[in-house]
């Protein structure tokens, strides 16, 4: 049951149906009242007219010795106790005097209590109206009696009434009449409002159902969204996005891992076969030395490529650990330059430093690596004999680091690719060099968390010039 | 047996092709799928360890150009183990397929297979009157006792008794025998032919004069 009411289709249906009752009882007991209301308004007006028929009979039958005046006091008194004969009235205002029960009923008492006129047919124990605040004149309803209770300034009180029963009952009856009418409409209503909130909520299944099978495995599928611009719509658009994004992430990390295993692959087969190879017979020591150092360079291509894919995950994913403190581009790049000064000298390649200070923020230790990279890549690539130029400068908005050399160039259709994880414009060289295809893609990673750009200019014959410009402090 | 090793790693190269000479194979070597397509359009290889990921064009396609022209066993080798990456080469003409990283006695014995597919044979033990041959174990037996050959006396009967019955020339054997280093003599030839009849007898080995050597 608690999971009913965790739908939302039911918490909606509930709540309009909570609202749909609120509003269908406020307004059946409004028609209620009006027509209550009514009624009563319809009976007073009638219980007036006929006090005004009374009273025209009573004086019709016997005309006053004064036509143009209105009679005294007294006169209405003599009249009320002697009303004369009944023929003399006109046949509704019979039952005045014969009893009976049902119609309007009349009583007049004196100022003093003594009763003046009190038709046959008016209620047993009727009483002399008790004088209150509200004013002299009012109507009441008593059980099933409407009477309208008045008091003379001169003393003489009245009461005509009417029994009201059978308008009562046809008012009860109009009351079920609504009260059925009324839940008839509210479960209509509620008919409605299932279907509505089904009809509203199918979107959300079907996303739902959609995303669960996106996370099912299957991230090729995606949301039909229809071609309108409603709320649901957009929600479909902005999952679609998301799980575009998530896709090409995952395809990406698939894709990294699938390179990392594939470049592991090959010295770990060599370790094998050079292992089985020593192991199959007896060897000089010379041949077993030279097994080993086969391992171990294959052991330590491996070492390169873990380490190198340590670098960009810790790159991809920064811990709290990496902070960035000011420092100078020119001093990182002069320390770089002396530690690669043996493979320059190994390679007859000239370093040629112009190293003005170029002050950044960032992490020294990644800096030193992006320095460190691109120095290293142009001092094995170009042939040996080289010349290498290493700049640092800073200019309007930030500083500037720049390696360029006078290789033959890198071919135009390798440049979009270089920063591609595991890219090799040249595979089988730049391996035996113990290069593991991630030196650039580290250096751009480290480039672009530190906020900057890496840009490569390379031409046949011009050389190639890698650009890394760094955002100021 | 003469092998060519196309593999663009030096190292793995190295590896490959000393454990293949020190298991009695003349090998070759080429880096990239220039040299490795020209080298074994070049020669009649007994089979070919070809790496798929090379320099130049990669191992595929080189299958696919070779194919045009020779039946070559070839055996590949990769570092993709995908299943379409597997039809891919062996739809492009791959007669078996490895993966890295392998072991290298499967490497050794899908060799074996390779180069006995394709010359008929049905097992690993040939007999020819009273002379075993076994060349998984690399060995030549007569009347059930071991006799000793050096590599280059074994290769030679190796190849003379899986090419039983047919006259085999000097210049075949001579190219199945000894690798694109040796610059050796082709009277060295007559030398390791006398030797293996000194060891197995006189009639093992028949001559044709003008035509060449046979086992029958």
């Amino acid at each position: 049951m608690s999971h009913l009411f965790q739908s939302v289709r039911w918490r909606l249906l509930l709540w309009y149906a909570l609202i749909l009752l609120g509003l269908i009882t406020g307004l059946c007991l409004l028609a209620y009242r009006l027509a209550d209301n009514d009624r009563l308004s319809q009976i007073d007006r009638e219980i007036r007219n006929f006090q005004g028929t009374f009273f025209r009979s009573l004086f019709a039958s016997r005309p006053l010795s004064k036509k143009d005046t209105p009679p005294s006091l007294d006169e209405i008194r003599d009249r009320l106790r002697d009303p004369g004969e009944v023929s003399a009235f006109p046949p509704e205002l019979h039952a005045l005097f014969e009893g009976g029960s049902g119609g309007n009923y009349l009583a007049f008492w004196d100022g003093d209590g003594t009763p003046l006129f009190i038709s046959a047919n008016a209620p047993a124990g009727l009483k002399p109206p008790v004088p209150s605040k509200d004013g002299d004149t009012r109507y009441i309803s008593r059980d099933n009696y409407r009477e309208h209770h008045k008091t003379n300034s001169s003393g003489i009180s009245s009461i005509i009434g009417r029994e009201i029963s059978a308008e009562q009952s046809d008012l009860l009856r109009f009351g079920v009449l609504l009260a059925l009418g009324g839940g008839a409409v509210w479960l209509a209503g509620l008919g409605g409002g299932w279907w509505l909130t089904g009809r509203a909520l199918k979107p959300i299944d079907t996303i739902g159902r959609t995303a669960s099978r996106i996370a099912a495995g299957n991230l090729d599928e995606r949301i039909e969204i229809a071609d309108t611009d409603n709320e649901l719509d957009r929600l479909g658009h902005v999952l679609n996005d998301t799980f575009d994004r998530l896709a090409t992430a995952i395809e990406r990390q698939k894709r990294f891992t699938a390179d990392a295993s594939h470049e592991l692959r090959t010295p770990v087969t060599i370790i094998l076969s050079e292992t089985q190879r020593a192991l199959k017979r007896e060897r000089e020591p010379e041949q077993y030395r030279e097994i080993l150092q086969n391992c171990r360079t294959a052991a330590e291509r491996m070492r390169a490529l873990v380490e190198s894919l340590l670098v960009l995950a810790r790159q991809d994913l920064p811990g709290p650990e990496v902070s960035h403190v000011s420092c100078d581009l020119a001093e990182i790049a002069n320390g770089v330059a002396d530690l690669l000064q043996p493979l320059a000298d190994e390679h007859s390649t000239k370093i040629e430093r112009q190293l003005s200070p170029a002050p950044v923020s960032g992490d020294p230790h990644s800096l030193a690596m992006v320095v460190q990279n691109l120095l290293s890549n142009a001092l094995i690539h170009p042939p040996a004999g080289g010349i290498v130029q290493l700049k640092t400068m800073a200019n309007g908005s930030g500083s500037i680091l720049e390696v360029s050399d006078n290789s033959p160039g890198i071919d135009p259709e390798h440049l979009p690719h270089l920063f591609n994880r595991f890219y090799r414009a040249d595979s089988a060289r730049n391996q035996a060099n113990g290069h593991s295809g991630l030196g650039l893609a580290i250096t751009k990673t480290i480039v672009e968390g530190h906020g900057g750009k890496i840009e490569v200019q390379s031409g046949r014959g011009s050389g190639t010039t890698f650009k890394v410009e760094l955002p100021g402090q | 047996m003469r092998l060519l090793v196309i593999e663009d790693d030096p190292l793995l190269r190295h590896s490959l092709s000393e454990g293949l000479r020190e298991e009695m194979y003349a090998v070759d070597t080429a880096e990239d799928g220039v040299e490795g397509l020209a080298k074994a359009q070049g020669s009649d290889y007994d089979a070919i360890v070809l790496d798929g990921m090379l320099p130049g064009f990669d191992g595929w396609e080189l299958l696919l150009r070779l194919r045009r022209e020779k039946t070559t066993p070839v055996l590949m080798l990769t570092a993709r183990d995908a299943v379409p990456d597997r039809i891919r080469g062996l739809d492009a003409g791959a007669d078996d397929y490895l993966t890295k990283p392998f072991d290298f006695e499967e490497l050794l014995a899908r060799l074996r297979a390779l180069i006995r597919r394709s010359s008929g044979a049905g097992s690993n033990l040939l007999e020819l009157d009273g002379i075993a041959v076994d060349t998984a174990a690399k060995l030549v037996m007569k009347e059930g006792e071991i006799v000793s050959l050096t590599p280059r006396e074994y290769g030679l009967v190796e190849y003379l008794a899986l090419h039983r019955g047919s006259v085999v020339s000097r210049t075949e054997l001579y190219e199945h025998l000894f690798d694109e280093n040796e610059d050796t003599l082709s009277n060295l030839l007559d030398v390791h032919v006398s030797n293996v009849r000194k060891k197995l007898g006189s009639s093992f080995i028949s001559t044709r004069r003008g035509h060449g050597y046979s086992i029958e």
